[in-house]
């Protein structure tokens, strides 16, 4: 179950996917950093799900046209993606920043989708106008954005210190991409909330409980605008259930695929 | 030679130990800690100095920040309506208002027309690339910086020159379907330009466009770098080669009776450097966009490694400079008139000619008494004779 990285070539785009894993497709969209090859909830979910997972343009190793930078972009680009990965339907999982592209999707263009699995998602505005939903990561001190960030810092949060280069290189390019694409509004497109009533395929909400970039109260609120959705919240884990909490999330996602 | 004045008329009247906990002191610290009363009193000092230099013969520049110790001037054109009104000679440089976070450039030209017009033409327009802090207060995109400041700049050039308006622009970043401002500029087509920048590439551009290029506290390397840049750039598009009055050099000067006392009172000079800079991490170094991705591993580590390359952060390498330091980099020329002369003119046989000499000549806890005197001194015994440079 070792996961390979392939590359696809669209619409201009260089296209950096990590597959991993046989059964029902399912295409994840990450959040702020690129899914690691290494991660251990790959090969998990890997068991139960043949699992793509495509860097977004301008993250990681894929590369980005010079006018690609607006969230609409992204959302049409994947869009093309699923018309691409031969398979009628794919369960469609975002995670963070990769949530609000799965909600857009999801909203737009169901038919291609089997499932939706929506992780700690951000893009949509909740509260009121001066309190901010989403941490934000970029005028924040980076101490309170890792305490914010994880159940469990000491143990998960990246050492810069430890890291190689490439491997800061890579994070700081991820950062300006994300800063591109998700700087103003901060990360939430104002007329989503109205269009997720679209979304017409079993949908799980999975969050970390101790989510302190965006809370669980907030993924409570987005699952209260998706016909039919379902809420869960995964103890021991911040903004990353995926990596703090692998087994946990993996059997919830399963049984979710498995209702 | 022609000088000019710049005071950012920095608020340090902060309490040191909240300085001192601070991680930053833009952006995120609380206006609390400023007392409109004191920052009055500020205010009409920074404009009396100017009205002096008028009387003197030392042009004036307003400049903007937001948002921190450093500098009280939010708005550059408010200053510009002032000085247009109250000034009779010299001419006023705006350095500037912030294109690269202003929504609309349209404005921006609009305010320009308006100074230009009640000043009679003693208006320059100066561009700043902006970044840092500035884009948390501007609430600004870090990203795309380069892109904004270009389609800005162009914009504005368009709306001070073009008469037959209205005309439309659908730009990449800006646009706006209905241009046709009133009054237009007095200097017509538009202003002079300048633009503050020690980046080689950007100077290329100005050098292409015959924009004044200023350097801002930059090391005498660093200026003749830029400035090689901007002849090559012209001289390889077929134009004919920049006169010194294409470039520009701020540095910190401070004239005083002695040399003790002017490199003494000079030397506060240099709180900008040490106490203004202070930003926190998130608004300098690992603010997106502020340099490529490549420098991200002298950025984020703590601890760095051998062989890393330093990322170009040249601000960042002047906090904790000594006036020694200073004075020898060419960043602070300080001491009796006969020494700041001395400094100057040694300074600018090395970098090359430039014709304008732009004064930081007030900061930190410097008092107006100590900046009049230090600006009537340089325009007696110093300012004439840079004139025969």
């Amino acid at each position: 179950m070792t996961p390979t990285i392939e590359r696809l070539h669209l619409r201009g785009v260089d296209l950096e996917v990590v597959r991993c894993g046989a059964g029902s497709p399912l295409v994840l969209l990450h959040g702020a950093e690129p899914v690691s090859p290494g991660a251990p909830f790959l090969p998990l979910l890997g068991r139960h799900a043949e699992v793509l997972a495509p860097s977004h343009p301008g993250f990681g190793h894929s590369t980005r046209p010079a006018d690609f930078d607006t969230v609409y972009d992204l959302v049409h680009f994947y869009l093309e993606v699923l018309e691409h990965v031969g398979h009628d339907r794919v369960t469609l999982m975002g995670l963070s920043f990769g949530g609000w592209l799965a909600a857009e999707i999801a909203a737009t263009c169901s038919h291609r989708i089997g499932r939706l699995i929506l992780v700690d998602a951000v893009g949509i505005k909740v509260s009121d106008r001066e309190t901010p939903d989403v941490l934000d990561v970029f005028n924040t001190a980076p101490a309170e954005v890792r305490r914010r960030s994880w159940h469990d810092p000491d143990r998960w949060a990246p050492d810069y210190d430890a890291m190689s280069d490439e491997a800061l290189v890579g994070l700081a390019r991820n950062r300006d991409a994300l800063c591109l694409y998700a700087w103003h509004p901060y990360m939430y497109n104002p007329q989503l909330k109205r269009w997720l009533a679209r979304i017409a395929v079993p949908t799980l909400v999975l969050w970390g409980a101790g989510d302190g970039v965006v809370t669980p109260a907030y993924g409570r609120a987005y699952t209260a605008l998706i016909p039919g959705a379902r809420f869960d919240a995964i103890p021991g884990a911040g903004h990353h259930p995926e990596v703090e909490q692998a087994e946990a999330f993996v059997e919830r996602v399963v049984d979710f695929l498995e209702e | 030679m022609q000088a000019w004045y710049l005071n950012e008329n920095p608020y340090p009247f902060v309490p040191p130990h909240v300085l001192d906990t601070a991680d930053s002191v833009r952006a995120s610290l609380p206006n609390k800690f400023c007392d409109p009363k004191v920052a009055a009193d500020l205010f009409e000092e920074a404009l009396d100095e100017y009205l002096l230099c008028d009387d003197v013969g030392i042009n004036v520049v307003s400049n903007e920040h937001h948002s921190g110790i450093n500098c009280l001037f939010g708005a550059s054109p408010l200053i510009l309506g002032v000085l247009a009104r109250q000034t009779k000679n010299v001419r006023i440089l705006s350095l500037g208002s912030l294109i690269t976070v202003r929504k609309d450039p349209v404005r921006v030209a609009e305010e320009y027309a308006m100074a230009d017009v009640m000043c009679r033409g003693r208006l320059e327009i100066g561009f700043v690339k902006s970044g840092g802090s500035e884009m948390a207060s501007g609430n600004a995109n870090p990203i795309g910086i380069v892109d904004r400041f270009w389609e800005a700049i162009d914009l504005i050039l368009k709306t001070l020159s073009y008469r037959e308006g209205p005309f439309s622009w659908e730009g990449k970043h800006f646009t706006h379907r209905h241009v046709n401002i009133w009054p237009g500029p007095w200097q017509q087509p538009h202003p002079p330009l300048w633009a503050a920048t020690g980046d080689p590439t950007t100077s290329a551009e100005l050098g292409r466009r015959g924009i004044v290029n200023v350097m801002v506290f930059r090391s005498a390397e660093e200026t003749m770098r830029a400035w090689a840049s901007y002849r090559k750039a012209r001289a390889e598009a077929g134009l004919p080669a920049p006169g010194p009055d294409r470039f520009g050099y701020t540095a910190f000067v401070y004239t005083g009776d002695t040399d003790e006392e002017g490199v003494r009172v000079g030397s506060k000079l240099l709180w900008f450097l040490n106490t203004g800079l202070k930003s926190a991490p998130q608004y300098s170094k690992l603010l997106p966009g502020a340099v490529p991705p490549e420098y991200a591993p002298a950025l984020y580590r703590t601890k760095p490694r051998p062989g890393t390359v330093a990322a170009p952060r040249p601000a960042a390498g002047l906090i904790g400079i000594t006036p020694e330091q200073a004075m020898a980099k060419g960043l602070m020329f300080a001491g009796n008139p006969d020494s700041v002369y001395r400094q100057i003119k040694e300074f600018r046989e090395k970098v090359g000619p430039f014709e304008h000499l732009v004064l930081a000549s007030r900061s930190g806890f410097m008092t107006h008494q100590e900046a009049t005197k230090g600006l009537k001194l340089f325009a007696k015994d110093v300012l004439p004779r840079l004139a025969e440079l």
